[in-house]
Order: structure tokens, then sequence, then C-alpha cells
């Protein structure tokens, strides 16, 4: 299929025809979305403390316990997070097939590269309108598939190996974990990768918060109540 | 017969009752029955002394300085009756040739169960020749003696990862001995230099249970690097508590905070430097002020400067910590957001403003 | 270069060629050829540096604040001295003054350093030279506890202690398995030591193994190890507290005790131990004068130990600083190492590339780009199966460091000599050597040989560790003055300094002479170059062919065994030769 076609095919879907409403994002798949979005927060912040420690408080050591707080809050999260993540899969097998879109790229479907064009000119302005999508559109797709898949993959394998650290050798986040040390080239290398991921992760949430806004405004369909409602309206 | 290492214990004022229990205790350790208590006892105190060539690549002589530092057991006691140093160019007495004809001669005497200590790396540019041993390049006296030997220890840094003439750009390209040396069991014993107990320790072990230590994935042993110093560190409550030094010699340093601000490495470095600390346990790093610089990690040269906490990433070029370029990144994004606001709202305007006029 | 005269020597390299390599008993790898005439007597020497790591190539473009620890890295054995002169380098760049007790702390640092690489040098390095081991086993141990007890007080000198010490080697020995004392030259003529000597020297390179390991300690209260403490741009890490809550987690009252009683042990320890052999091993070697080499033409020394803090002026320092050429010892030269006539590395011999190699560089402009070629004329071999190396082209990875074109001896004979001819400012060393002097009887020009070397390295000893203990009492005295400062923080900071920066840092190291030079650039390294007491030392040739101090050295000796180079070992081990040190 050119190019071309699979464009056409892609303008004409009768699914998403005006004024249609389509349900897309089941339940798990929006409970998954907000909890994540607040671990995010949590690891985020208490993450970037552990890096950056606030000022020091005078007193007794004994008395105060800071940065253990702050470590708590992001080892709590940081379970949390990973649970979620791990039903997400789940859900991506039993789901709908929207569930499964953010676990793998359609490299091989010329309807996804067309789409992608079609939204990378839009976003500079060189189209009128982007395309309809009852799922995600491709370039959220892709963004979505690197910087929240794949990162949260990063982010869980590089935190339990350091969390393994502090668990010692032989505990299970060693066993399943430790060997991403070495990998990395050692420990310190592993907190900076570690680090650098979360600074992915934010500049991803930076861009899809504001498309998430601005397509809900600019586009032909509804987004921000899809992911609260998992209902999908075309306006026109 | 010479003294062996049940004369060692026995001058050491050890009965030769707790020997003994010594022994079985080593079968146990090792699953084996009862009777092997009895052979452990006799070979103890009848074999000779294991003889140990040890070699000198690119380094700088602190491991083998460290190593005479040991106050348990004494460096007297593993020289003179533990093992048999036969090869040291250190310390020998002997020079030029007839150093040459020792080393062969010990290779040959005792092919197969020397063991071979090396300290410090082999460079490989220039065929080798930015260290020359007897006219000739010093890798090829490693490999060569390396071929025959039981098993072999890799001192420090410089012989475990290469430490600093492996600092970028490495001009000499230094090399690890386990990237030269193949099909011989290696123990890593990494730090600059390692402790001297630490040494003596994996020393001991080797001939007391004529065989390696457990090691973990680097191929240290786990006995004295399974846990980071932070692991172990007596200012760890401070950490805890979210108190650090901020400065040199503020009243948080004076009254011994946490080093974290500092640049301290100590959790992320593997060693025993809070544990068995050094010197006969007087001090070590963090105990006298200093943040750890992760002397026992590979490649801790080249990981930015000591005195900063987030360091740099080798990938991403000179000079960059992951706050630089995630900073960057994220700034970027909101700006680059900001714009396309703006100009979506620009847009939006006028496209409304046309629209009236256009059915589609 | 056949025969010719440089320095007052005159070399030929017609006779037989012998090869000493590895050179061993000494830190790193070092090579020496020498040519011998028909009565077995050195006319020609060539010693060559066989190891290069490339420290300055590795520092270009580094954080200043970190190049201590790099640096540190050249040497194990010198452990300390390069990260202080590095630290000085770069607070002199940047104007940087530290508080009193930081140069009080690096003070006692440096000179712990002294007394233990000297302890362990005359002990483990040198004094198998003068010390046939297995002659010991025939000492009698009743007349080898007189013999210790007429020279020393030291108390483990009983009958019984020196029995049991012969037996323990005897067994040694019997085993066959001799380990680092196999195959060496023992019952050699050149060793002069009655068998009671030997025993009773034995038995002290046993005791000086077992308390080095304690000297070093005062290290590791300081900067938390040894070897490679940790050291500060500004100061020390060690922040003092010795009144206030918290004062566990720094230099506190018990800290200082343990320093106090360290440092009063090693003073005994050198007193009533290595002083007394090193005289009783003189005596016996007084007639075997080789060795001087250059020490009676050309001294260097830097001078260290500065007595208040950021004054690196000579009559603020505790150790010399000065330059001797020509022999001349009336005239004592200021030493600037900024002045860009003064100190110049030249390459002619040397296995580095300068664009232009008819001139030396001053090390702000230093260069260092390795070109590895042994060639020349009367080279044998392959590039990697040297057999015999060309002292007329480039043979060593040592460079060539002159001071205003002259070849220098650096190190504690220099060090020594120039306090001698100084009174005033050093009268310990005055009398200290014309004790020596005396009691050996020997004129004061015997201090140009091997064994003058190593005697300067004991008197030294002594000397350091005199002031170890003063060192301590100035601290403790400071501090309970209300001064606890360690550390000056002002321009810590990258963001507080100049675009463009240069300075020059020095200290004596123990082998002699160190100096780091230093250019920043927009806060990172743009230049480091070291020139280091071995380089000196251990220089080979210059464009106009003059030799070395460790080359001088070894000429006109005789040796007593063609094939057993005991006397080429002796004299370079008088020097206390550092190789990784030299070529960094
Ligand atoms: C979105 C996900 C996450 C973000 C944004 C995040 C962020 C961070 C950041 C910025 C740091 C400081 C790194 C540094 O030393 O420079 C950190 C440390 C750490 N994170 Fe995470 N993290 C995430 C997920 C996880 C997960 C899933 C785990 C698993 C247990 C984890 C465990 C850790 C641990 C153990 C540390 C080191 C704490 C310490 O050194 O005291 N993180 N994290
Ligand atoms: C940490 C922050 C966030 C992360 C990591 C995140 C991640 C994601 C992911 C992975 C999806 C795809 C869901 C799936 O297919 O399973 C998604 C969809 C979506 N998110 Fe977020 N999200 C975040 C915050 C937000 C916020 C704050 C909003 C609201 C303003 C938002 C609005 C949406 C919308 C509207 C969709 C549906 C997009 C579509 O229909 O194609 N997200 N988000
Ligand atoms: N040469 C030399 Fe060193 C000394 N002393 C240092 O500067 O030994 Ni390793
Ligand atoms: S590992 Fe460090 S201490 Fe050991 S020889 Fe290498 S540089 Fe020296
Ligand atoms: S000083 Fe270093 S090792 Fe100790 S608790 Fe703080 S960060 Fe950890
Ligand atoms: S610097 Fe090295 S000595 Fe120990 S505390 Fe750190 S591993
Ligand atoms: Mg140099």
């Amino acid at each position: 299929m050119s190019l071309k076609a699979a464009a056409a095919e892609l303008d004409n879907d009768p699914q998403t025809a005006a004024g249609r409403t389509v349900y897309v994002y089941e339940i798990p798949v929006r409970l998954w979305h907000w909890i994540n979005t607040l671990c995010i927060l949590v690891l985020a912040t208490s993450g970037y403390l552990i890096a950056s420690p606030l000022p020091s408080t005078p007193g007794e050591a004994s008395d105060q316990f800071l940065m253990g707080y702050i470590r708590f809050a992001h080892f709590a999260a940081a379970y949390i997070f990973t649970i979620g993540f791990l039903v997400r899969i789940y859900w991506a097998v039993v789901g709908n097939h929207h569930a499964r879109e953010i676990f793998y790229l359609p490299v091989t479907n010329p309807k996804w590269w067309a789409g992608l064009l079609r939204e990378l000119r839009w976003y500079l302005f060189l189209e009128k309108q982007p395309y309809k999508y009852v799922g995600h559109n491709p370039m959220g797709h892709l963004f979505m598939f690197v910087f929240v898949t794949l990162a949260a993959i990063l982010m869980i394998c590089t935190g339990f190996a350091l969390y393994s650290e502090g668990a010692g050798l032989g505990s299970w986040q060693d066993v399943l974990f430790g060997w991403v040390i070495p990998l990395f080239g050692g420990s310190q290398a592993v907190h900076s990768w570690h680090h650098l991921g979360m600074w992915g992760i934010v500049t991803f949430v930076i861009l899809h918060v504001y498309a998430a806004v601005r397509e809900d405004i600019m586009s032909r369909q509804t987004m921000i109540s899809t992911m609260i409602s998992g209902q999908r309206t075309f306006r026109e | 017969m010479t003294e062996t290492f049940y004369d060692v214990l026995r001058r050491q004022g050890i009965s030769r009752r707790s020997f003994l229990k010594f022994c079985s205790l080593t079968a146990t350790s090792l699953g084996l029955d009862s009777a092997y208590a009895q052979k452990i006892a006799h070979a103890m105190e009848t074999k000779p002394r294991t003889p140990v060539i040890w070699l000198e690549g690119l380094e700088c002589t602190c491991c083998s300085e460290s190593f005479i530092r040991s106050a348990h057991p004494l460096t007297k006691d593993v020289i003179l009756s533990m093992l048999s140093l036969d090869y040291h160019v250190t310390l020998m007495a002997a020079a030029g040739h007839q150093a040459e004809k020792q080393l062969e001669e010990i290779k040959k005497k005792y092919k197969g169960n020397y063991i071979l200590a090396v300290e410090g790396n082999p460079p490989l540019n220039e065929d080798g020749m930015y260290c020359i041993e007897g006219g000739r390049p010093f890798v090829e006296i490693l490999k060569e003696t390396a071929a025959d030997a039981k098993a072999v220890i890799a001192w420090g840094a410089c012989a475990s990862y290469g430490c600093v003439q492996a600092a970028k750009p490495n001009p000499t390209r230094a090399t690890p001995i386990d990237k030269v040396i193949s099909g011989k069991p290696i123990i890593k014993v990494p730090g600059c230099p390692p402790i001297a107990e630490v040494m003596t320790g994996v020393v001991t072990y080797l001939l007391t249970f004529d065989r390696l230590p457990e090691l973990d994935r680097q191929g240290r042993p786990k006995m004295f690097y399974g846990q980071r110093i932070h692991d172990k560190c007596y200012r760890r409550p401070h950490f805890d508590a979210g108190q650090f030094v901020e400065k040199w010699d503020d009243d948080a340093a004076r009254k011994g905070y946490c080093l974290y601000k500092m640049g301290c490495k100590g959790p992320t470095t593997y060693n025993a430097c809070s544990t068995v600390r050094w010197n006969d346990g007087v001090s070590f790093p963090i105990q006298s002020g200093h943040g750890c610089i992760g002397c026992s990690e590979d490649g801790f040269w080249d990981k930015g400067t000591f005195y900063d906490r987030v360091t740099d990433i080798k990938q991403f070029g000179v000079e960059s910590n992951a706050d630089k370029v995630g900073g960057t990144a994220a700034a970027v994004a909101g700006a680059a957001v900001a714009v396309h606001a703006a100009a979506s709202v620009l847009k939006k305007a006028k496209k409304s403003e046309t629209v009236t006029g256009e059915t589609k | 270069m056949g025969v010719y005269e440089t320095q007052g020597f005159k070399m030929d390299n017609s006779g037989k060629r012998v090869v000493v390599d590895p050179i061993c008993r000494i830190e790193g790898h070092l090579r020496v050829e020498v040519n011998l005439d028909k009565d077995n007597v050195i006319r020609n020497a060539v010693s060559t540096g066989t190891m290069w790591r490339g420290l300055e190539v590795i520092l270009k473009g580094r954080d200043p604040r970190d190049a201590w620890a790099f640096t540190e890295r050249i040497c194990g054995v010198c452990t300390g001295t390069h990260a202080l002169t590095s630290v000085r380098a770069v607070e002199d760049a940047l104007a940087i003054k530290i508080p009193e007790n930081a140069n009080t702390i690096r003070n006692l640092m440096q000179l712990n350093l002294y007394v233990h690489d000297h302890l362990v040098h005359f002990y483990h390095l040198h004094a198998l030279d003068w010390v046939d081991i297995v002659s010991a086993l025939k000492a009698d141990p009743k007349k080898t506890s007189e013999l210790a007890q007429s020279i020393s007080n030291w108390p483990l000198s009983s009958p019984g202690y020196f029995r049991d010490l012969q037996n323990r080697l005897k067994k040694f020995v019997e085993s066959g398995q001799l380990g680092p004392f196999s195959n060496a030259y023992w019952g050699n003529p050149a060793y002069k030591l009655p068998p009671e000597a030997n025993l009773m020297a034995t038995a002290h390179y046993l005791e000086a193994l077992d308390f080095q390991k304690e000297i070093v300690k005062v290290h590791t209260i300081f900067g938390g190890k040894n070897p490679h403490p940790n050291w500060l741009v500004g100061g020390v890490p060690c922040a003092i507290n010795v009144h206030d809550t918290g004062a566990v987690g720094a230099i506190n009252m018990e800290r200082l005790n343990l320093v106090k009683s360290i440092v009063d042990r090693s003073k005994e320890f050198v007193e009533q131990v290595y002083i007394p052999d090193l005289l009783a091993i003189a005596s016996f070697y007084k007639g075997w004068l080789h060795g001087g080499g250059l020490s009676s033409q050309a001294l260097l020394s830097y001078g260290d130990m500065p007595e208040r803090a950021n004054d690196y002026s000579p009559g603020n320092l505790l150790l010399p600083r000065g330059a001797i050429i020509g022999g001349k010892l009336d005239k004592i030269h200021e030493v600037d190492l900024k002045d860009p006539e003064q100190i110049q590395e030249f390459v002619n011999h040397s296995w580095y590339k300068y664009a232009d190699e008819s001139k030396g560089l001053h090390p702000f402009d230093g260069v260092t780009e390795p070109h590895y070629k042994p060639e020349g004329p009367n080279f044998k071999g392959t590039r990697t199966r040297i057999e015999q190396l060309d002292e007329s082209a480039k043979y060593s990875w040592i460079k060539a460091p002159r001071w205003r074109g002259n070849a220098m001896e650096v190190g504690c004979l220099s060090r020594m000599v120039l306090g001698y001819l100084q009174p005033k400012q050093f009268p310990f060393i005055k009398e200290t050597i014309d004790g020596v002097l005396k009691q050996l009887d020997v004129p004061v020009t015997a201090l140009f040989s091997t064994l003058g070397r190593t005697a300067a390295r004991g008197i030294e000893t002594l000397y350091c560790a005199d002031l170890q203990v003063k060192q301590l009492d100035k601290l403790i005295a400071n501090i309970k003055a209300g001064d606890s400062s360690t550390a000056n923080v002002e321009k810590w900071e990258p963001s507080t300094w100049p675009k463009e920066a240069k300075g020059a840092g020095f200290t004596e190291a123990p082998r002699g002479a160190l100096g780091h030079w230093i250019k920043i650039k927009d806060t990172k390294i743009d230049n480091y170059q070291c020139v280091v007491p071995t380089t000196w030392n251990g220089s080979p040739r210059d464009h106009k062919g003059q030799i070395g101090a460790y080359e001088a050295s070894l000429m006109n000796t005789p040796l007593a065994k063609a094939d057993e180079p005991l006397e080429i070992l002796r004299t370079l081990h008088s020097f206390d030769p550092c190789l990784a040190c030299s070529t960094h």
C-alpha cells in the first residue's frame, strides 16, 4: 500500500464519522493512567531531592529523618508504579485492542507512517487538520511507547538495581536486577541513567499535557474527557 | 622443613586443639565430611609454602605498599611463613639476569602450582613498549607467566579495571589484565590501593581453603566487596536525617555530618572501608573528612569531578551530567510548548475568520 | 658518541657492555647499561626509564580541584607528595590562601612521608646492598647482642632474641624456598659486614617491616588512608573539633593523642634503630666512597615545610632551597620555578617529540608527545626485543630536565649539603652532619659518594622525625589559641575563578625537588606538567651530551665481579629511584 492510499483510507475510516462516540479506554487503562500520573509526580520530585537534597537541618540526627522520608516516598511510589505497570501489561493482554497500543509500534504498517507524517505536518502548521483516530495518534503513540513504556522499563530496572544495593546481595531485587549494575559500568553510572530517565519522562509529560489540552481544543475529537470517561466523540 | 602454616599459627599462640577445630570448621564450610579435617590439618602442617610470582606493569606500587601495611596477619609472617614471594621486583634482592632466571625457574619448577599476583596493567599501544621489562613488552611476560599459574590475583584498580593510566584518553591503551589473560581463574581485588588486610585476607583465604573465595558478578570477593561504603558508614544517620556538610570546614563538617553534598561516592562504591577501615582500623576517607572518591569502582576517574554528587555521563561528551542534559531537554520542551501554543492560538483565530466562507 | 668528555667525566663506550634490566628494589621499571674496561671499571653509563603512563596528557581538560588525586597516583611510594604539589600549584594559580592549621597538617603529612619512605628505603630497598643475609646464619647471637647493646638502647637486643631470629632464618633458608632473597649475590666480596652485624641488620629489616605500618597512621588520621591519603585545594579535608558536640566526627583530642604517640615512637625508632644501624654499617664501608657523580658539582633543591602558612620564601622553609653549579659550594643560587630561563626539559635522547628539539621547554609551555623509537648505529635488537640501546639516539622514557643548562642532582644529599652550607638557618643539619663525620672519622668530601647519599638520608630522617614532633606541638598550640580553621572555601566554586590562570607548585619529595605547573583556562586544565625528582636524577643525556645524575654516579666505579652488578645496584639505590614518578 502506498502512503497516499493509506492516508485516503485513514481519512475515510467509518468509525470516526462526525458525531460518533466510541468506547476506547476501559476502566483499568484510565485508572492506571491517573495512578501512574500521581506516582510519577511523587517519583520525580522525591528522586530530584534524593540527588539534590534540601538544606540541612540542625539538631540531633536521631530526631530527624527527612532524607529517610523522602526516600521512603520514592520507594513507596516506586512499588505502586511498578505494580501498576505490571497490571497494565496484564490488561494489555486481556483488554481491548487500544489497551495494547502503547506496548508496540506498528512500524510495518504504512498507515501508521502516513499518520505520523501528517501529524508532524499538523504540528508544523502545514496541515489544516489532523486525521482522526479512535486510539492514539501516531505521534502520541510513538512518544508514549518510548517515553512511557520503554522509560518505565528503564526506570524499573535501574531503580530496582539501585534498590538491591541497599537490600543486599542475594535479595530478590539483587537476583532479578543486580545484573543491571555491571551492564551500565557501575553503580554511579546506573544512578546517572536513572536520573536521566527522570528528565526524559518529565520532558514527555510537558509535551504530552500540552498536546492533550491542545488537541482537545483544536482537533476534531475529544481528548481529556476520553481519558476520564473512556468515550471518544468525533466532532465533525 | 620450612615453617608451615601450622607453625605460624602455633607461634601466634594458637593451641593445637583450636588448630584442629579450625580445620574441621574449614572442612564443614567446604561441605566435606569430618575425615577431611584430618587431611586439611595434615596439609597445613606439611605443605611447602605456596610460590607467588608478583608482577608489576604500569602502576604506582601503592598496592605493594599497601600490602606491607597489613597488621593481621603481619606482612612479615606472610612473607616468611605463609607463602614464598619468589618474584617481586620491588622487594627481591636479585636483579637483571639473576632476576629473570629466578622467574624462569619458578615457572618451571612450580608449573600449574604458583599463584600469579598482578599489580598494574599492560599497555597495548606501541606494541606494549610503554612498559618494558628485560627489553621486551611487559604484556608478553604477563601472558607467559599467567599460562602456567594456578590462579591469578588482580591487585588494585590498575590490574582490575585500568586505573589512572587508563583514564581518558588512555594514551598507552592500558588494559585490565582479564582482557589479556584467558582460561585462568582471576580474582579482582580493586581499590586504589586495596586495604592491606583485605589483600592479606584474600591471600590467606586462598592458602587456607586452596580455592578462590566466592566472587560477585564483577569477579570480586563477596566477603569484602559485598556492600557499599554507604551501607555501613558511621555518618549514615546524618544522611537519613538530611544533615549534610554544605561547605568544607563548616559547622556540619566539624560535627561529622554526611559528605553526600560534597560528592561522596560512598553510595555507589563497593569496598570494605567503612567496616574494616584503613591501616589497622585507624580511619577511612570519610572519617577523615573527605568524601569517598569511589577508588574501587570501574572507571572512577572518568565520572566527572570528585566533588559533584550528580556526575557526568560519558556518552554525552566531555562534560554533561544528567541534570544538565535532562534539564535542558525539559526546558527546551517547555519553551517549544509556549511558542507552539502561541502560534496555535494565532492560527485558530485566523482560521475562525476564514472558515465561515468555507463549507466542508 | 664514542669517546668524549662531559662534566669532568670521560665517556668511553668501547669496553664490554653489561645490561642490568630489571633493576630491582626500586619503584617502577629501570634499565641500566654500562661499559666496563678490562679492569671491570665502569667507563660509560646509560640509564633508561622503561615505562610511561601519560598523566600529563590525561589531566588535560579536567577540573583542577581533582588534579591532586590523579597526580597522587603517579606514585604510591612517595604517596601524597604529588598531591600536595598539585594543590599548591592550583592555589598558586588562583591565589588561594590556606589556614595556618592546614599548613601545619600538610607539613605533618609530608614529614611523615619522609620518615616512612626513608626508613623503608634504608631497610627494605637498600640494606641488601650492604647486608649479606646468608652470612647472618653464621653469627654468634651473644656477640650480636653485645654489638647491638654497644650502639643503642633499643630493648630488643638480648642474645635469646637474636637466637630465635636466627633459628627462624635457618629454617627459612633450609626450606630451599628463599622467596625474595633468592638468587642474589650472597657471598660477593663487596659485602664487608661481619656475620653479627648482618644478623642485627636482618633483625631490624623485619622490625622495620613491622614498624613502618605504624608510622603512616598519621596519614590515615588526617587523610583517611595510606597509601594515597586525601587532600583538598584550599586547605585540608579533616575538620578540627576539640571542644564541641559531634567531635567524634573530626580531629579531636583522641586523634591528636594518637598522632602524638605515633610521632614519638617514630622518633624513637629512628634514633635507636635506624641511625645506629646506619653508622654501624657505614663504618665498615667508609673505604668504599664511589658513586659521587654530580653531587660535588651541581645540586638543586626547591625547599619545603613552610613554617608559616602561605609564605614560600626560602627564609620560611624548614628544608633548604637553592642551587649549586660548577662545584662552587660558596655560591647558593636562587631558584625560581616560574623563570623561563631556569628550568627546561629537553627530549633529544628521550622518546618524545618537540617541534624544535634544539631548545628546551619551560614547563609552563611543556609538551608531552610520546614517540617511541629505539634506533642509532649501536642499537641492537628489534622494536620489541631491546638487546642494547644506543645513547647517541633517543633511549629513555625520561625527559632531560636542566637548570640553567646544567644536569643536577636532587634529593636528600642536595638538601643536606645546602643545609650544611647555611648553618644559621639549619643548625640541626650542620651539627648532625659534623657529628656523623666525626664519628666515622671521614672528611666532609666523603659526603659526595654513594655512602654519603645514604647517610644524608638517615640524617634527614632524624631531622624530620624531630620536626614531626615539633609541628604537632605547633598544631596543638594553635588550636589552643582558638583557631580551628582548616579550609578556605572562598574560591572553591569554579565560577569565582578568572578566565585564565597559571601557577607552579613545589615540594621537596623524599627523592628530591618536585614541581607541578598548571595552566587553567575556562575552569579546566589547559596544560599540566610535572618535573619530578627521578626525572632529574634518572635523566638521559641532553642536546650537549651532558649526562644525568645516575649515569654520572656510576662512572669510574670498579665492580668486584663483572657478572654480579652489586655495586651498580648499591649506587643506584642510594638515590632511591622511582620510575613511575620519573616518567609519569
Ligand atoms: C518514573 C520513575 C522514576 C523516577 C522519575 C525516578 C527518579 C529518581 C531520581 C531522579 C533519583 C536520583 C538519582 C541520582 O542519584 O542522581 C532516583 C533515585 C532512586 N530511585 Fe528512582 N525514579 C523512578 C523510579 C524508580 C523505581 C521504579 C525504583 C525502584 C525501586 C526506584 C528506585 C530508586 C532508588 C533505589 C534510588 C536511589 C536512592 C538513593 O540513592 O538513596 N526509582 N530516582
Ligand atoms: C505523569 C504524567 C503522565 C503520563 C506518564 C501519561 C501517560 C499517558 C499514557 C501512557 C497514555 C496512553 C494510555 C494508554 O494507552 O494506556 C496517556 C493518554 C492520555 N493522557 Fe496522559 N499521562 C500523564 C499525564 C496526563 C495529564 C496530566 C493529562 C491531562 C491533561 C493527560 C491526558 C491524557 C489523555 C487525554 C490521554 C489520551 C490520549 C489519546 O486519547 O490518545 N495525561 N497518557
Ligand atoms: N621521584 C620521585 Fe617520587 C619521590 N620522592 C616524587 O615526586 O617517588 Ni615515587
Ligand atoms: S591500583 Fe591505584 S594504588 Fe594500586 S598500583 Fe594502581 S594506581 Fe597504584
Ligand atoms: S558520608 Fe558518604 S558514605 Fe557516609 S552516609 Fe554520607 S554519603 Fe553515605
Ligand atoms: S575512595 Fe577508596 S579508600 Fe574507600 S572510602 Fe572510597 S573506596
Ligand atoms: Mg613531565
